[in-house]
């Protein structure tokens, strides 16, 4: 476990070090998980090494958003004045987003 | 009191404990909308207001808990290592299907929101509302909007597609449990893909794989996205 914890926050430090240096606009977790991927996949380090943590954060991902869910306390009326256009738009989006990505599949896949 | 409620722990405590009160719920009434994590902002929103306590002092101990995304992100790069053998036929269909979906979900939540005549910061916020919060959170820091805004739309998305998504798609004529799969986590994320473990295992893989792909598609583009439709900021 103390093995796979500190590969993976080895490439979240990595992923952050990266973006640091040369100010790429993308955020250093989402580069670490590019990064870790990659790293699986030419074998330069085994799934079973970094699984055990992993699982575990997957697990709980969740309730690790949830603080920033509160957070919306601290903007709701500000929010709330747009709540007509932004329920409109969010709905209307996820609904073209759902269909247009499944379509794809039900029409290509072998 | 107020001293009391700015010591790290009672953030800590309370957002494990609604969160675990909130999976306790959902286990004993299985209904779509008591979202575990829904029920959990719920309950620590009402308890801060009853009890007058700002939102900073409750997220001395909130940022413990959600310095956590950072390595949860870098989690899903293992995730999708794992699953990756089991799209691997269908895998040009499967990166189509996310690439044109997820770019379709950026580009028409910011044309409506424009024509709807929406204030600019919201619309920075809601540009990457399909895509899993950790990483809906970090565009949204780069974009120039509130991320707070962002974690509870994305919410709200994931919940709408967990709830009503399979229904929509099956009117639309949609039969393949891949699609399904494919378009809930292009979609509406981690929480669209409960969902999808629901329809069938291999829908949950595909689901699980489309959130990781659209994640980084999204992470990628979204700032570009909003400079051409938006301009640089004045």
């Amino acid at each position: 476990m103390l093995k796979a914890l500190a590969y993976i926050f080895g490439f979240l430090l990595l992923g952050e070090l990266i973006t640091y240096f040369f100010e790429i606009p993308i955020a250093g977790n989402i580069l670490g998980m590019f990064l870790i991927f990659m790293a699986l996949r030419l074998k330069i380090i085994k799934l079973q090494d970094v699984k055990p943590a992993s699982d575990k954060l997957i697990k709980y991902l969740v309730l690790f958003f949830i603080p920033y869910g509160v957070g919306l306390m601290v903007y709701f009326e500000i929010i709330a004045d747009y709540w007509m256009p932004i329920s409109v738009a969010v709905i209307a989006s996820t609904i073209i987003t759902l269909y247009i990505s499944a379509i794809i599949i039900e029409k290509l896949e072998k | 009191m107020q001293e009391f409620f700015q010591l790290p722990v009672f953030g800590v405590f309370i957002s494990i404990l609604a969160f675990a009160g909130g999976r306790e719920i959902r286990k004993k009434l299985n209904y779509v909308l008591l979202n575990p994590v829904l029920l959990a902002i719920l309950f620590i929103i009402s308890f801060l207001l009853i009890f007058n306590i700002d939102f900073e002092d409750y997220n001395r101990g909130g940022k413990f808990i959600s310095f956590f995304l950072g390595p949860s992100v870098v989690a899903l790069g293992v995730f999708f290592y794992e699953k990756y053998e089991e799209v691997k036929q269908n895998l040009k269909v499967f990166l189509l299907s996310v690439a044109i979906g997820g770019v379709s979900g950026i580009l028409t939540i910011i044309i409506f929101l424009m024509l709807l005549k929406v204030p600019r910061f919201i619309i920075e916020s809601l540009a990457s509302k399909s895509v899993t919060t950790p990483i809906a959170i970090e565009i949204t820091k780069l974009t120039g909007g509130i991320p707070e805004i962002t974690a509870g739309i994305v919410i709200a998305v994931g919940i709408f597609g967990n709830a009503f998504g399979p229904f929509i798609l099956k009117k639309l004529g949609i039969k393949s449990k891949i699609a399904i799969g494919t378009a809930l986590g292009t979609a509406a994320h981690g929480i669209g893909t409960a969902r999808a473990f629901e329809e069938s295992k291999l829908a949950g893989v595909y689901s699980g794989l489309a959130m990781c792909v659209n994640g980084i598609i999204t992470a990628l583009l979204t700032p570009y996205l909003l400079l051409l439709f938006m301009g640089s900021h004045a």
